[in-house]
């Protein structure tokens, strides 16, 4: 299965190129009735683009920085055990195994 | 103009990604459909500003933009940096947006950098000035990068909607990069960061102190933030705050994140939203320590911020191999490591170990040399 997940993140990366699909996508809403397109309330652009986060969106904001809203609640001693061995309190054998089995691939 | 073949994009994604990299590999673009269904069509003032200061920097590019801005012609130049160079940013995006493609294209130039960049240094959009200190620089390093004459000076600071925050750069030049294998993430031997706070009371960084240390208090007793005030000229034009925090491992990586709390910026007004509450500061702190510990969960010998950056220097290295470890991938270094493609031709190996849930990259460098010693 290793194998297999290879390729799904080499696909997902260049699989497909990024920006052809969306011309398609613009083309076929221009068959739509010219007065839905003229009467474009403000903001559907932006609400549109919200919804197309995706690789496909042409105008997607440049940002490198990634600030991922962490849901979990830090105070939970399971989630604290769970990255314990990451620092130099926690197990070094243990951290050290982690780059060990790794150093194969 | 007309004897040169462009390479033809799409769309304003990733222009200021594109523009480097254009750059850096002397292929001139050609950009259409710059956000033209959009309601405001067209370039960004950030865009065009970052334009500007690509022509300030060097010599020989030609920037052809149409009325509307929704096209772009650009072919570069050579990239002649040289000192006391001034770039005011703007405010509609940060300093920290113009820094990481100027970090890059300054260690190719003919001579080396130094340049005072006005505007934004901390909000939530961009990495701030803290975090390019505490993480960009050392990790610039790891490539072979002198620390001599790298630097990132903090003159004053500004956060939106008007700014006013003053750095200085200071790139060296160097021949060529250093192909890595770093994959050893290490263990997270301290926590270090900085709070700061322009024109509101300095208690805001305590508090975000305080709750930020509850955080970390079970895993690690080395945990040092430090605080930087900031009174008259030098806190800029707006008030506000922020935390930038780090993790330093026992190999030599640096983990970071950052934020920073201020009123909206101008061009947000017309939305109906009333002026919103600044969330308060102990939120703020616990949201961006618990922030750093899911970082440094997911493995990796740089942060996801960083990923992109990581990249594009892999790539940049001369033809040898490179090998690195990050964590989930980034959207945004995804859309690095396609501009790298594209634009360079150098492909990753990408593989994931499982044991570890990282993902492990490898590339043969572009060998990319310094332009400027082909003219001496």
């Amino acid at each position: 299965t290793s194998s297999r997940q290879n390729i799904n993140l080499m696909q997902l990366v260049y699989g497909k190129p990024a920006s052809k699909t969306s011309n398609e996508m613009k083309e076929s809403s221009d068959e739509e009735s010219e007065d839905d397109e003229f009467f474009k309330p403000k903001g559907e652009g932006s609400k549109k683009s919200k919804e197309g986060v995706n690789d496909n969106d042409v105008d997607l904001d440049d940002c490198s920085k990634f600030l991922k809203k962490s849901h979990k609640d830090w105070r939970n001693e399971d989630l604290i055990a769970s990255i314990r061995d990451r620092f130099v309190t926690g197990d070094w054998s243990k951290a050290s195994l982690r780059n060990q089995l790794s150093e194969g691939t | 103009m007309g004897k040169f073949s462009y390479m033809r994009l799409k769309g304003s994604q990733n222009l200021r990604l594109r523009l480097l990299l254009s750059t850096l590999s002397s292929t001139p673009i050609l950009i259409e459909d710059i956000r033209a269904d959009a309601t405001w069509p067209g370039l960004r003032p950030y865009e065009v500003s970052f334009l500007r200061l690509l022509e300030k920097v060097s010599d020989d590019c030609v920037v052809e933009i149409n009325e509307t801005g929704t096209k772009l012609k650009y072919k570069p130049g050579i990239v002649m940096s040289g000192r006391h160079l001034v770039h005011d940013c703007g405010t509609s995006r940060s300093i920290g947006y113009f820094l990481e493609p100027l970090v890059v294209l300054g260690l190719f130039g003919k001579k080396p950098l130094s340049i005072r960049l006005k505007g934004i240094t901390n909000d939530s959009k961009d990495p701030s000035v803290d975090t390019f200190r505490s993480a960009t620089i050392p990790m610039l390093k790891q490539f072979g990068v002198p620390s001599e004459g790298l630097d990132l000076k903090i003159e004053s600071r500004g956060v939106p909607p008007h700014g006013g925050g003053e750095v200085i750069l200071s790139v060296p030049i160097v021949d060529s990069l250093k192909a890595i294998t770093w994959i050893d993430e290490g263990m997270v031997k301290r926590i270090r960061g900085f709070t700061f706070s322009t024109r509101v009371s300095s208690q805001f960084e305590n508090t975000m102190i305080h709750a930020a240390r509850g955080i970390f208090n079970r895993l690690l007793p080395d945990v040092h933030i430090f605080t930087d005030h900031k009174a008259g000229e030098q806190a800029g034009k707006s008030p506000g705050y922020g935390i930038s925090l780090y993790a330093e491992t026992t190999s030599g990586c640096v983990i970071s994140v950052d934020t920073a709390v201020s009123y909206a910026r101008g061009e947000d007004e017309g939305e109906l939203e009333d002026e919103k509450e600044l969330s308060p500061p102990g939120d703020v702190g616990e949201e961006i320590a618990s922030a750093l510990l899911g970082e440094i969960e997911q493995g990796g010998v740089v942060d996801s911020t960083h990923q992109g950056l990581l990249f594009l220097l892999c790539a940049l290295c001369p033809q040898d191999v490179s090998k690195v470890r990050v964590g989930k991938l980034a959207p945004y270094a995804i859309e690095v490591l396609r501009h790298i493609r594209d634009f360079l031709g150098v492909k990753f190996v990408i593989k994931p170990d499982p044991s570890t849930e990282t993902v492990i990259l490898k590339c043969v460098g572009c060998g990319l040399k310094n332009l400027s010693r082909k003219y001496n």
